[in-house]
């Protein structure tokens, strides 16, 4: 059991938790606790740290955005992206609702609202309650500087009448011819002006204080102002809701419709000539209008979630593309050297390309191919697949997936013509020996003998194409994690700051379960003991 | 008739102008269910021989037949047994004879075929271990695997390439055993490659020493008439396999004594030079 444990532990590549099955088993606590130390604890360690220091540096540096956002806020702003997702599911699964669950669902909803206004209410008093306590705080700060601002400027005031006065006094005794008098009346001149400010900028130390008390952080100022926040948007997702299911609810709107289009008829019934015309055709719009309803859904805005899920997508696309078409080459490149030498000079100069530069070729292509999306066939067919049809696939989905199969290629095409290439020479004697024709060579010898490299070539092409992807996204304005990126940088609030850096790990975390996920399926395939490399 | 020939066989590597000769003018002729033994030393082109005879590579010069037809490609009636074991890493032990065995054998059933599989399994008694991969298997075993497949092909002719070299001398020995084993109830011609002189006298039928390269040709053979079967234990007092021991080894270290006065001069003539006064002067 513990052997298997281990087994499969290894096997996952998730080593570091050996020590701790291995302690659960008894087995040398002291170097499976130091183990703990070395793989578990300073990790841990390291990562409490890294947020420490972080928290510490980051309201230093002031932006446009606002501060560079603190652990803390960007786990808010994880937490704000979360709850609108839900809340667009939810308000998704209201439109749809009908009968008695929509009703009460309605009375639910309706209780909700009537609290959070009373919560909402609640937290508005209590902002404005830190509010006047704010501002109790910052005048009772600022009194003493503002004190001495006005001694200050009284002080100066009378310095500088005195000091005009004895000027003037000088002014009047200059004697006619004397030009060193009046030498002297200049420079006592000067020596004013530059008295007057040195005295100015001494009131304006003084000003600046004030103004910097004025501006203090008051934190909980800033956390009833988070929590009425929340509580307002939960307000207005609530209203929301109400009215989906109530009077913009679907099964409701349809009901409206019928109602009217029973009035048609009934009108129809007693009429003729021209109002028999105009009723008609009234019938067969209300007709269209409740069939186009009745099929209607949510208009459900791309939330965060839904943007990974078809960024994920997008990168399963190019990445099946990228190995369709990078094994069979490889295979070749790897079995025929002349295929190989033909290939070389393409494989050197396109590996190095940018996606930057793939991505508008791509989407010039692509909408060469696709010059209407609305009434595409190929798009339609995607559109009308059961789970893929939900995510909108377009001309720039596809030349996105494009750029990521084109990027990420090479290094399963290079791995694998070198998988193919290194085949030990024995397992080819023995290919010869049985007389295995082409075929049989390739799959039973060739193919097996390379699937560890060319497992390894995919990981690393997996991760080329995640990192590609983003970049595509961002450029295309393709619905993913690059174009909400993207939506926030141009949003440019503090908000949307935070939520850049929860996409940063967000990106690691599932670039990282991506590359874990490769790392299981080369071990499943390797037949040599040797480790994979993290 | 001789069954197994090589007549006038030569092969070489390299460009014309820096050519090699490995083998030349070799001629050797196998009888039927003859075990013949050649002994060489390392680097004498013995495993060039063996792929000669097993078809994987092709004469400069010469013939190689079998039943008086020309062997010019690889195939499972020459089996090959390679010195390396050449077990495909990926395939369990049963996996690996299978493979051999569905090629050769395509008419089998998917019962005759594990049926036959499980049998050449057994008789190298691998059973237990049928499942595991190369890797898990210790040297002798991955041997008996390499022999079971190549038994399994039921080749005409078996080449082994140095068999037991690289397996410790217990393992070796109870190897030994067991080919002769296998051999004795199921004869075959049999061409096996070796350096170890006690283990061609205890399973060969006849000795051929292989000269030293390069430009090796076979000398001339020495009849292994002990009878079987053979008792290792017994066969050191054995005053023939005695006096037969001698005489290949013998043969073998006159060989490379020549083959070294051959290849280095012993007679460089050294200038004659004397130091004509040590103390400066």
């Amino acid at each position: 059991m513990k052997y298997k444990i281990l087994k499969a532990l290894d096997v996952a590549g998730l080593q570091f938790l050996d020590p701790i099955v291995r302690l659960i088993y008894g087995e040398e606590p002291k170097v499976q606790l130091s183990k703990i130390g070395r793989f578990i604890v300073i990790p841990i360690l390291a990562f409490i740290a890294f947020l420490g220091i972080w928290g510490y540096v980051a309201p230093k540096h002031a932006t446009k955005s606002g501060e560079v956002p603190t652990p803390g806020v960007v786990a808010n702003a994880a937490d704000g992206i979360w709850t609108f997702h839900k809340r667009e599911n939810i308000k998704s699964r209201d439109y749809l609702l009908a009968g008695d669950r929509k009703e009460t669902s309605l009375t639910e909803a309706q209780d909700r609202l009537a609290s959070i206004t009373k919560a909402e209410k609640a937290a508005s008093s209590k902002v404005a309650e830190a509010q006047s306590a704010l501002s109790a705080e910052i005048a009772s700060l600022q009194a003493p500087h503002k004190k001495e601002l006005a001694e200050l400027k009284a002080f100066n005031k009378t310095a500088s009448n005195s000091r005009k006065d004895s000027l003037s006094e000088l002014a009047e005794s200059v004697s006619e011819n004397s030009s060193s008098e009046r030498e002297a009346y200049l420079d006592a001149l000067r020596d004013h002006n530059s008295l007057s400010a040195l005295e100015k900028e001494n009131e304006k130390k003084i000003s600046a204080k004030i103004d910097e008390i004025a501006g203090m952080k008051y934190q909980p100022l800033i956390d009833a102002r988070f929590a009425l926040k929340l509580v307002a948007e939960e307000k207005q997702f609530l209203q929301k809701r109400v009215e989906y299911l109530s009077k913009n609810n679907r099964s409701e709107k349809v009901a409206e419709y019928e109602a009217k289009l029973g009035e048609y008829e009934a009108t129809l019934a007693s009429s003729s000539g021209k109002e028999l015309e105009k009723t008609g055709a009234r019938i067969l719009r209300q007709e269209e209008r409740i069939e186009r309803v009745s099929d209607s859904s949510y208009a459900q805005p791309w939330t965060f979630p839904r943007q990974i899920k078809r960024s994920l997508m997008c990168v399963f696309f190019g990445f099946i593309l990228a190995s369709m078409i990078a094994i069979p080459i490889g295979i070749l490149c790897g079995l025929s050297s002349v295929f190989m030498a033909a290939m070389t000079p393409f494989i050197a100069l396109f590996k190095p390309v940018s996606p930057i530069v793939w991505l508008p070729i791509a989407l010039i292509v692509v909408g060469g191919f696709i010059p209407d999306p609305d009434k595409h066939w190929f798009i339609d067919s995607i559109n009308s697949l059961p789970i893929i049809g939900s995510y909108d696939l377009n001309p720039a989905f596809i030349a996105s997936a494009i750029t990521v199969a084109l990027c990420s290629l090479w290094p399963t095409l290079v791995n694998t013509a070198l998988g193919v290439a290194s085949i030990d020479k024995d397992h080819i004697n023995v290919a010869r020996v049985l007389r295995l024709g082409f075929w049989s060579r390739l799959f039973k010898i060739v193919i097996p003998s390379a699937l560890p490299l060319i497992f390894a070539g995919l990981r690393i092409s997996l991760g080329v194409g995640w990192m590609v992807l983003i970049a595509a996204e961002l450029l295309s304005s393709s619905e993913g994690i690059g174009k909400f990126v993207w939506d926030m940088f141009n949003n440019g609030s503090s908000d949307s700051f935070a939520q850049m850096f929860v996409v940063v790990f967000v990106v690691g975390l599932i670039g990282m379960i991506l590359d874990r996920t490769m790392i299981v399926f080369q071990r499943l395939v390797s037949f040599d003991e040797a480790p994979t490399s993290i | 008739m001789a069954y197994l020939e090589l007549e006038n066989v030569s092969i070489g590597f390299g460009p014309p102008t820096s050519r090699t000769e490995v083998l030349q003018n070799i001629n050797l002729s196998v009888a039927e269910n003859e075990f013949v033994a050649v002994i060489g030393f390392s680097g004498s082109g013995k495993s060039t021989l063996m792929s000669l005879l097993s078809g994987l590579q092709k004469p400069d010069v010469g013939e190689v037949r079998l039943q008086g037809q020309r062997i010019t490609s690889p195939g499972p009636h020459l089996g090959m047994m390679f010195q390396n074991y050449s077990l495909l890493p990926w395939l369990s032990v049963y996996g690996n004879i299978e493979l051999a065995v569905k090629q050769v054998f395509r008419k089998f059933s998917k019962k005759q075929l594990k049926e036959h599989v499980d049998r050449y399994i057994e008789m190298v008694s691998l059973t237990p271990a049928s499942w595991k991969k190369p890797h898990e298997l210790s040297g002798g075993m991955r041997q008996r695997v390499s022999l079971a497949r190549t038994l399994a092909m039921q080749p005409e002719v078996l080449v082994l390439d140095e068999p037991l070299s690289a397996l410790d001398a217990l393992t070796r020995a109870v190897l030994q055993d067991e080919i002769i084993r296998i051999w004795e109830e199921d004869k075959r011609t049999v061409v096996m490659i070796t350096n170890d002189v006690d283990e061609a006298l205890l399973m060969a039928d006849r000795i051929v020493p292989l000269t030293m390269g390069p430009k090796a040709t076979l000398a001339d053979d020495f009849p292994v008439t002990l009878e079987r079967p053979r008792d290792r234990a017994t066969l050191n007092i054995n005053p023939e396999f005695k006096k037969l021991k001698m005489d290949v080894t013998n043969f073998m270290i006159g060989m490379n004594k020549e083959a070294k006065e051959l290849r280095v001069d012993t007679n460089v003539k050294m200038p004659d030079i004397k130091p004509t006064h040590f103390h400066a002067a």
